[in-house]
């Protein structure tokens, strides 16, 4: 059993007007085995804390911890904190042209693992996990995310997910861009993979529609740079009736169907 | 004396503007080409063609010497076996006798100091298929000045690669001429994995026939000043030439790269895609790609590419795409060029998955590479060219060259 634990982060953010706090105060408690949906209006800073925990350069913190059983995460450079067990699946995945998918995989694997896999193994379980995303094998020799479309890169992530394996997994709007067959392609990826490593999940995401395939045990509302509601599944059908009025601004507006 | 072509500007029929070139003299006309020395000015920089090259580094190369003849040679198969005298000849000849002297003539003051100072030329003449690239071995022997010419001749419908590999420590003045004959298909790959602290300056005039296409690759991974120029033009229509370049430059290096494509003859192509990294102080690259469009090549497909990866402050990268078009009836003259960092989304990206910065920022200039590479095809050559970048990664792998992947704290 692992836990991830943040509390009272502050980060900011440098743009053209100054410095800018987005994050204010997060505070969660997230379990192995545990998927938490992170949902609120544009702008309210829930990618902002996924790239935090990531690690991304841009993103300075001001206050504050997240403890992966115990350890900080915030301390460590993003690749250590890849090992340490945190996989961020991102919103638009970067093309690193000239270096292929298998490559980045196997080194990632051996990086997080800290020995190569046996390479029997790993190219069987490769091959099977690309069959199971309904990936088309020449991707494994193309260059990462080079030339992909939105929903084939949202199926790399998931593959990178489930050879990966960690112990917690942030989903940053891994619905968007997607139609509904790649949706439920992705959404089976994920949900085999957490029934394999048992993993944890934040999935950060505007829309309902990604719950119907990856049940969330909690859902929490994110705005203004902190958490300001939680509560079950049933909190998401409110939030699919009501949209996210009552949390942004007087007279602002924003539904939260797709 | 050199040759000048007489300026002769014909005027437009108004009915049929494509018909005529444009009304304008082309720097073609202004440009000498001539086996005597006294055609030349001593470079400086305030010539166009010398204005990016640091030429008191390379005094010796404009003035006559007598070469050491150290520089060894040889000529054999990519595994070092005798080649097969009945498809490939390599022999030996004097200066301008029969195969060299023949494509152009020298075009600046260090090309024709070495003609003369060339005692002869080395010939690789190719006659039929080959199935396995020819490997000439160019081995510097200390900084003596020395001169080399080197030939490569390939007969008419001929498909064949050939590798030359520059190593040791050198202060080489070197000649190239490369002629292929009507339908071949022939690669040439150039490496120069010079010493530190070797000199270089190379000429190559290219002559692709009629319906030929030629593979031109320089690969340039190490040497204190290395300067090479490529001449080419088309003996015929339906020509094809594919010029690549790679190289990498230390701190205080010089590395310069200048290509001159000529479309001389109707229905040619070209493509020309240099890419360089650069680190540290000092580290200076220089690219020059210039493409003429004579009014004699109707049909013309041209396009010419540079980029650079600066990895580390300090490092300055020239890059000049010319394109001087004097025909209208063309299907393309594009360039393109940049000098940029390291992306931080593609390291942030890679470091998010486990990879550490320095691994990173490895994989990132390998596969800047490795596009390149590819395009080469020829597996042998590519495999040999992935090997030789990877020594050069692996070189800044040493203790001592730690800032080849930092950046200055």
């Amino acid at each position: 059993m692992h836990t991830l634990e943040i509390k009272d982060l502050y980060a900011s953010v440098e743009t053209k007007e100054g410095r800018k706090q987005i994050l204010k105060g997060v505070n969660l408690t997230v379990k192995s085995g545990e998927t938490h949906a992170i949902m609120g209006p544009n702008g309210s800073g829930k990618s902002t804390l996924a790239y935090t925990l990531a690690g991304h350069p841009k993103y300075e913190i001001e206050q504050g911890q997240a403890l992966l059983d115990g350890q900080d995460l915030l301390l460590m450079t993003p690749d250590e904190r890849a090992k340490a067990g945190l996989f961020l699946a991102m919103q638009y995945p970067v093309e690193v042209p000239g270096v292929s998918m298998t490559n980045f995989l196997r080194t990632a694997k051996t990086e997080v693992d800290g020995k190569a896999p046996a390479i029997r193994t790993w190219t069987k379980e490769l091959t099977e996990a690309m069959k199971r995303l309904k990936m088309d094998p020449k991707f494994a020799t193309r260059s990462v995310n080079e030339g992909f479309s939105g929903g084939e890169k949202k199926r790399a992530e998931v593959l990178q997910l489930e050879m990966l394996a960690p112990k917690f997994a942030i989903l940053d709007e891994t619905d968007s861009g997607l139609d509904v067959d790649a949706l439920r392609i992705v959404s089976e990826g994920v949900n085999r993979a957490k029934e394999k490593d048992n993993f944890g999940i934040l999935m950060v995401t505007h829309y309902t529609r990604i719950l119907k395939y990856i049940k969330p045990d909690i859902v929490h509302v994110f705005a203004d740079g902190h958490f300001v509601k939680t509560g079950g599944p049933e909190l998401a059908d409110e939030l699919e009736e009501r949209g996210y009025d009552e949390f942004m601004p007087e007279g602002a507006s924003e539904s939260a169907l797709a | 004396m050199a040759t000048v072509k007489e300026i002769n500007i014909p005027v437009a029929d108004p009915h049929d503007p494509y018909k005529v070139p444009a009304a304008m003299p082309s720097s073609a006309d202004r440009a000498p080409r001539s086996f005597s020395l006294d055609d030349f000015a001593v470079p400086s920089r305030k010539q166009d063609d010398f204005r990016f090259t640091p030429v008191d580094r390379i005094n010796e190369f404009f003035v006559p010497f007598t070469a050491s003849g150290r520089t060894h040679v040889t000529i054999s198969d990519m595994k070092g076996h005798k080649l097969d005298a009945a498809k490939v000849e390599a022999t030996r000849e004097a200066m301008g006798e029969r195969y060299s002297g023949k494509v152009s003539k020298p075009n600046d003051r260090p090309s024709v100091v070495q003609w003369n100072a060339s005692a002869e030329a080395v010939i690789v003449h190719i006659k039929h298929d080959l199935d396995e690239p020819v490997l000439v071995k160019v081995e510097g022997s200390g900084m003596d000045m020395d001169a080399l010419h080197l030939v490569i001749h390939a007969d008419a419908n001929v498909h064949a690669d050939v590798v030359v590999q520059h190593s040791g420590m050198a202060m080489l003045a070197e000649g190239v001429e490369i002629t292929t004959g009507e339908d071949s298909q022939i690669s040439t790959t150039f490496v120069q994995e010079w010493q530190a602290g070797s000199k270089h300056v190379g000429n190559h005039r290219i002559h692709v026939g009629k319906g030929a296409s030629l593979r031109h690759a320089v690969v340039t991974l190490g040497g204190d000043v290395v300067r090479i120029r490529m001449d080419q033009d088309f003996g015929g229509d339906h020509g094809d030439v594919n010029m690549l370049g790679i190289y990498f430059v230390d701190p205080g290096e010089h590395i310069e790269h200048r290509t001159m494509v000529v479309h001389n003859e109707p229905d040619c192509k070209s493509r020309v895609v240099y890419k360089g990294a650069l680190s540290g102080k000092g580290a200076h690259s220089t690219w020059v790609g210039n493409a003429l469009i004579e009014p004699t090549a109707p049909g013309t497909d041209s396009y010419e590419l540079n980029r650079n990866l600066v990895l580390t402050p300090g490092a300055i990268a020239d890059s000049e795409p010319n394109l001087e078009i004097e025909n209208g009836d063309i299907i393309g003259a594009g360039h393109a060029s940049s000098v940029g960092r390291f992306d931080d989304e593609e390291l942030f990206y890679l470091q998010s998955r486990g990879i550490s910065e320095r691994e990173a920022r490895k994989l990132v200039v390998r596969g800047f590479f490795a596009e390149l590479i590819e395009e080469i095809g020829v597996d042998a050559i590519s495999g040999h060219l992935m090997d030789a970048i990877d020594r050069r990664l692996a070189r800044s792998e040493t203790p001592n060259s730690d800032s080849v992947f930092e950046e200055d704290k």
